[in-house]
């Protein structure tokens, strides 16, 4: 592999899902460490009332993942970015990613690749979103690639295509073999998938949609949806495509600052539920859990995208940490429980200062204290003996007329506090039976040979700005300063209805330079 | 060839901090991952007591059996807590005399060494805390992230004889007979000893009166 600075000087980059996280890191860094890159055009769309370019300039403003570019650039920096990033309003979900004949016409001229980042990570989606948001859109990807001069894809798929089954994965894609052992049609199983989108409820639709990817070894369909996606681009010829499948994506290390994290994620949820009184995750706990700094994953797309600039085609490339530097279940939650302590150490209420001493622990499914379908047993008694005994009955006859209303009101506010915790168990239960192939069922060692050598081939000065370098990771020092300090500040904010911080707007809001003044530039 | 440095040797359990070693290991162990854990590994720290308070006074026998307390605790745990204790118990305890003669010695261009028989993930912090040069401390031994319980040599006790205060120097380029040593406890008179200007603060019973009997100054707050 060439060195990425001569490769991707002047290189013209087609980029899906800049909105989403990963894209917005692997945009920031690469205006970061590459700023010599020719230019990136954004594929967005129009969304919420506002207008593609409106999204871009917003994020370019306010997300933190451009923070670094803005203290760099100060005032400069929409002139600066405006030279670099071009917006075309667009949808992947529409053939050729929704842009006129006129735009790929142009695009074609001078684009090198297609990154495509865009995708829908719900673990339990509509299997027509799935379908229109992983499958459809990644062959649209895939079209506009082949459109250009010379048709190249990335496409960011994830590790977890590799389905159900405790192994070392290869960075392969296993043709006509499901994980479950089945023979596998990709074409057979979308029609299967658009028949399940035809089903009359949400609920119907989103229970056969994942028992269809239950059936083949998928964990859910959200797994299922990225393997088809990387099946149909499998069968392409006319466009050399690179799968990169990152494991979970989680705060990042280094850049744009440690710590910083966008969305739910994978973690964020199971954080924030051990720091809950929920003390038993199940969770087996020799399991590799594989996460990955974003920061990590943006250079490992870096890397991708300068192999297939200088001719890689149909390789995959996994982004993961279990076979270079594993960290188990047990390590992340024992993790968990002491940045728990670290963080709440102020705290003076009596429930934080009992968690504090209690520290969450890995637990056998539906078994052990303080798991939650103990709880949900629990809730079930209690709810059973507030809701069972009538006062009227039990009072003497004297004192029913005074004493019954208030007992009965109490009654039923107890009974409507417990019903109410019972379902919130009901919840979580649900939540932790979709972690479960992720936390108990499956012990994954992913192999990142690709990257690796990737890395091993830059010279000194490149393996430390754009290395994978996930061996240097420091597990401790990353959950308990970065990830979950991260996770507290950027996650689980959402997790209580509330919105994420953001940076202030700068004054006057950032603007793009108009298009009209772009043609005249690119004439 | 360089030129030997000056260095002021500080004891932490006494002369900087009240709280012994002890405390820590008990600490650590009712901390550990598992409820049912810490009843045990307590037990252990109980049973360390009578070694270094009793008639045998062996504190470095004692530190041993303490810190088997903490065999199979990971290196995580013992980090983390570390860190824990160290800033909730001793950082902002310090003794302010023994304080100020730290700052001085540190403006005054002495290596500034921190003595003691406690755990280096519980010193460390506090040796960051007050910008200490070198630290001196215990260490447990660790085998695939956790703590097999033997501290791994040389196990520093309560008492350190002049032998180990000339390694030091010899390690660390230190010129004993221009350095400094502040000690609080019988047990750090031999430190005391070793170098040219023996200091004691706050010092115990023992300690004073060997004090009087060799001349050696005596800081009261």
């Amino acid at each position: 592999m060439g060195s990425i600075r001569q490769t991707l000087a002047g290189a013209h980059v087609l980029l899906t899902g800049v909105t989403g996280f990963l894209g917005k890191v692997w945009l920031s860094h690469v205006l970061w460490d590459l700023p010599e890159i020719g230019r990136v055009t954004v594929i967005v769309r129009d969304r919420d009332g506002q207008s593609a370019r409106e999204r871009v300039e917003a994020a370019l403003d306010t997300s933190p993942a451009f923070r670094p570019l803005r203290a760099r650039h100060g005032d400069a920096w929409a002139a600066w970015a405006s030279a670099r990033i071009e917006v075309l309003a667009g949808d992947c979900a529409a053939p050729l990613c929704g842009l006129t004949e006129a735009e790929v016409a142009r695009l074609a001229r001078s684009a090198d690749a297609v990154l495509h980042c865009a995708g829908l990570t719900d673990f339990e989606p509509e299997p027509a979103q799935a379908i229109a948001c992983n499958v459809r859109a990644a062959e649209h990807a895939a079209d506009l690639a082949a459109c250009l001069r010379v048709p190249r894809l990335i496409q960011v798929s994830t590790c977890y295509v590799a389905g159900n089954g405790s192994r070392e994965v290869p960075e392969a894609l296993e043709h006509g073999t499901s994980p479950a052992g089945e023979p596998f049609d990709p074409e057979v199983e979308l029609a299967a998938l658009e028949e399940a989108a035809a089903e009359a409820t949400p609920r119907d639709r989103v229970e056969a949609g994942a028992a269809r990817a239950r059936t083949l070894g998928w964990p859910n369909l959200y797994t299922f949806s990225k393997a088809l996606a990387e099946h149909r681009l499998g069968a392409r010829h006319d466009v050399a495509a690179l799968v990169v499948r990152p494991s979970v994506i989680e705060c990042a290390w280094r850049y744009p600052f440690a710590g910083w994290n966008e969305g739910l994620n994978t973690a964020g949820p199971l954080a924030w539920l051990l720091s809950s009184p929920f003390r038993g995750l199940w969770a087996r706990p020799s399991n590799r859990f594989d996460v990955v700094p974003v920061d990590l994953v943006a250079r490992g797309l870096t890397l991708a995208l300068t192999a297939a600039l200088n001719g890689a085609a149909g390789e995959v490339w996994q982004l993961g940490s279990s076979t270079r530097n594993p960290f188990t279940f047990e390590r992340a939650i024992e993790l968990n429980g002491l940045a728990y302590r670290k963080y709440t150490r102020d705290r003076t209420n009596a429930l934080d200062g009992f968690l504090r001493h209690l520290d969450p622990l890995p637990a056998p499914a539906s078994k052990g204290v303080g798991t939650v379908p103990w709880l949900a047993r629990m809730a079930r008694r209690v709810e059973r003996a507030v809701g069972g005994p009538d006062p009227e009955r039990l009072l003497p006859p004297a004192l029913r007329r005074y004493l019954a209303p208030p007992v009965r009101t109490a009654q039923e506010r107890a009974h409507a506090s417990v019903k109410g915790a019972r379902r919130m168990l009901g919840r979580v239960d649900r939540m932790l039976e979709l972690y479960r192939p992720f936390t108990h069922d499956n012990d994954w060692g992913f192999r990142t040979d690709h990257v690796a050598a990737a890395t091993a081939a830059l010279d000194e000065a490149e393996r430390v700005t754009f290395g994978f370098d996930v061996e240097g990771l420091d597990w401790r020092s990353y959950w308990v300063d970065i990830e979950y300090p991260g996770l507290r500040t950027w996650t689980f904010p959402l997790l209580h209805g509330r919105d994420a911080p953001c940076d202030p707007p700068s004054d006057p809001p950032l603007r793009l330079e108009a298009p009209a003044a772009r043609a005249e530039e690119v004439a | 060839m360089t030129t030997a440095r000056p260095a002021a040797f500080f004891r932490l359990e006494g002369t900087l901090v009240a709280r012994p070693t002890l405390a820590a290991a008990a600490w650590l162990a009712a901390n550990a991952w598992r409820v049912r854990e810490r009843v045990v590994r307590l037990g252990a720290t109980a049973a360390a007591l009578p070694l270094a308070f009793g008639p045998l006074q062996d504190h470095a026998l004692a530190n041993r059996v303490a810190w088997a307390g903490l065999r199979g605790v990971s290196a995580d745990r013992l980090h983390v807590l570390g860190e824990e204790y160290a800033e909730r118990f001793l950082c902002g305890a310090t003794d302010p005399a023994a304080a100020r003669l730290l700052r001085e010695c540190g403006e005054q261009g002495f290596v500034t060494v921190l003595v003691t028989d406690n755990l280096d993930v519980v010193a460390r912090p506090v040796a960051d805390h007050l910008g200490i040069d070198v630290l001196v401390s215990n260490r447990l031994e660790l085998r695939e992230g956790r703590a097999t319980g033997r501290l791994a040599d040389p196990v520093l006790g309560a008492h350190l004889d002049g032998a180990w205060a000339r390694r030091l120097a010899e390690e660390h380029g230190l010129d004993l007979r221009s350095s400094r040593a502040y000690g609080a406890r019988e047990a750090d008179s031999v430190l005391l000893g070793a170098v040219g200007n023996p200091c004691t603060v706050h010092p115990d019973r023992r300690l004073r009166r060997i004090a009087r009997q060799l001349d050696w100054p005596i800081v009261e707050a």
